[in-house]
């Protein structure tokens, strides 16, 4: 692995900034305590304590100068008034910590009154907001005891089966999976595994599956963590081509268009990559005359809305 | 001389001074810099830069009793320093364990962490989430913060709004406010606005105490239709999720086939009726008969 870029004398400033009130406050902390704080190797810390060894204010007299001592292997720093507190939080800083925190609360088994709950109050409070009402992140609907089961799963590289349901197919399955890797990402939580059933590593999203049970059997964990990219259309999806109504530019922006032509008459002509048929039915038929397909998927919606329609003409 | 020392100086000199230093003063009280006065002028300026960039409040004002009027700078300690929030050390380390399984797209949590006394442990472990960052996130923040207006391009106009909350859901970032233009609380993808967003004078509004949760089914949000409560009831394949999506209280009846009866309140006509055609043929309106007829005559108009 190449070796991380040295840091810009801005990047040391922050760090010293930061690590000199604590160091002041904690009277006598030890080199390696400081280094792990605050990231940094035993080297550059020291080359970092020698600069602000000479530093102070004008005139620089012995007492006006900062105060430095390394005494067995540990680290005092005096005369450091001016430097008492370190600098407030930017918004990009109290962005970050509030954005995660409450990220993390989203997700299922946070404990509401915990200590990262109890840390984002008071860190909320210094920022002038309150923490649960200025920020909220939601993560997508996942269901906590299938979350849990896969959990086990992972941990204990254990095979599951689960009840899953095909939202681009319309069907329900049952499958044993391998299960590798349970992240979120646009929104939605996903799992990734090896699916017995398809002879392959598949995506499945969690709120589609129905129930989760752990099984007896071990599996081999991968030896590389698999990729997290969400959506790819593969060359050999089927295409389609729709004339979209201006009131149904959404899509553009919904889904990944992969042309859009504009038409005289205000509409837009798009092509999407569509791998399975039943998403292209609800979206069609959603769209109703807003949409017209030119090429791909004439007469979908007619016969899906034909078949919800039978449910309705029993009655 | 190095440049880390001369930021050091600088910052240690704006910082202890109790009215503004004129640059000339900078020059003789803070070692480290060219003689040259050009060369002085342009070290002083991007030093300058690069405290604002660390958000140190540099303060620019009149030098007292200058003659010919020279302008002087200074860093008002009470602006400088971070409030103590008095964070346990459980505290501390849960902050970092968050910032290390939630990862936000080009925000480091490291310096956050490093002002609040720093945080020992794991850093490389692996994020169960990533939330992406726009440009206009950091900027909206701190409007939120400061209770400060925004004023942004959207959709070919411009909005002047007092930003409540921000909230990440289905993959994406939206401000929610009072849009003084329309007069109403508005919500705003932030991934729609357009160009630069201004923030204005802090503390120029109250935020209201509690704001809903966004977490509403969009059926029952947005919409100008009275509110009706539909009967819906929906095929046992599809009754896991839907008993998970609309909570338990929602489901009037469990049938002994697995199939569920479900109450749920309508607000947007439209949006309910995206929602039933998500279930294709699975799901049926029970009642009342006007959503029911609805969503026939929807379907009738796409067979003929």
């Amino acid at each position: 692995m190449a070796a991380p870029p040295r840091p810009t004398a801005p990047d040391r400033l922050r760090r010293l900034l930061a690590l000199v009130p604590w160091v002041v406050a904690n009277d006598g902390p030890t080199i390696a305590e400081v280094c792990e704080r605050f990231d940094v190797s035993e080297a550059d810390l020291v080359e970092e304590l020698n600069t602000v060894f000479l530093c102070g204010v004008h005139p620089f007299t012995p007492d006006l100068l900062m105060e430095v001592d390394i005494v067995d292997g540990r680290v005092f720093i005096r005369l450091a008034d001016y430097f008492e507190r370190p600098l407030r939080l930017t918004p990009e800083e109290g962005l970050a910590l509030v954005a995660s925190g409450a990220a993390l609360q989203a997700v299922p088994g946070a404990d509401p009154t915990g200590p990262l709950a109890r840390a984002l109050d008071k860190v909320a409070s210094v920022l002038g907001i309150d923490a649960t009402g200025a920020l909220e992140v939601v993560l997508g609907s996942v269901p906590e005891d299938v979350l849990d089961v896969l959990r086990e799963g992972m941990a204990r590289n254990r095979q599951v089966e689960i009840d899953y349901y095909t939202y681009g197919r319309d069907e329900r399955t049952v499958r044993t999976v391998d299960p590798w890797d349970v992240f979120t990402a646009a929104g939605e939580w996903y799992l990734t595994a090896w699916c017995h059933r398809a002879g392959g590593e598949r995506r499945f999203r969690l709120d589609r599956i129905g129930a989760a049970r752990l099984e007896a059997t071990d599996f081999d964990p991968p030896s590389a963590r698999p990729s997290r990219a969400v959506y790819a259309a593969v060359p050999d999806d089927p295409r389609v081509v729709l004339d979209l109504a201006p009131r149904a530019r959404w899509v553009l922006e919904q889904y990944p268009v992969e042309a859009v032509e504009e038409r005289t008459d205000g509409r837009c002509r798009v092509t999407l990559a569509v791998s399975e048929e039943a998403w292209l039915e609800r979206l069609l038929l959603r769209l109703g005359k807003d949409a017209t397909p030119v090429e791909g998927g004439e007469g979908l919606a007619a016969a899906a809305a034909a078949r919800i329609l039978a449910r309705y003409d029993d009655r | 001389m190095s440049k880390l020392e001369r930021l050091l100086n600088l910052t240690a000199a704006l910082l202890t001074t109790r009215r503004p230093l004129a640059a000339s003063e900078i020059a003789t009280r803070v070692p480290g810099y060219p003689s040259d006065k050009v060369a002085f002028r342009r070290a002083f300026a991007r030093d300058k830069e690069v405290l604002r960039d660390m958000g140190i409040p540099l303060e620019v004002a009149p030098v007292p009793g200058a003659d010919p009027p020279v302008e002087g700078y200074r860093i008002a300690p009470e602006q400088y320093a971070l409030r103590d929030p008095g964070l346990e050390p459980d505290e501390v380390a849960a902050l970092h364990l968050a910032t290390v399984a939630v990862r936000v797209d080009g925000l480091a949590g490291s310096e956050a962490l490093w002002k609040l006394g720093g945080a020992p442990g794991e850093r490389d472990g692996e994020p169960v989430a990533q939330l992406p960052a726009t440009p206009e996130l950091a900027p909206l923040f701190r409007a939120v913060a400061e209770r400060a207006p925004a004023v942004f391009g959207y959709r070919g106009e411009r909005r002047t709004l007092e930003p409540h909350r921000l909230t990440f859901a289905r993959g994406r970032w939206y401000v929610e406010g009072h849009d003084r233009d329309r007069g109403e609380l508005r919500q705003f993808r932030l991934d729609r606005i357009e160009g630069d967003i201004e923030v204005g004078e802090p503390g120029s509004f109250e935020r209201p105490l509690a704001t809903r949760s966004s977490q509403a089914h969009a059926w029952e949000i947005g919409g100008h239709d009275e509110a009706v409560t539909a009967t819906v009831r929906v095929d046992a394949d599809q009754a896991p999720w839907v008993r998970r999506d609309l909570g338990e209280a929602a489901v009037l009846t469990t049938h002994g086939d697995g199939s569920l009866d479900v109450a749920v309140e309508v607000r947007n006509r439209d949006a309910f009726r995206s929602w039933l055609i998500g279930f294709l043929d699975h799901a049926e309106v029970l009642s009342p008969v006007e959503l029911r007829d609805d969503l026939v005559a929807w379907l009738r108009d796409q067979v003929a």
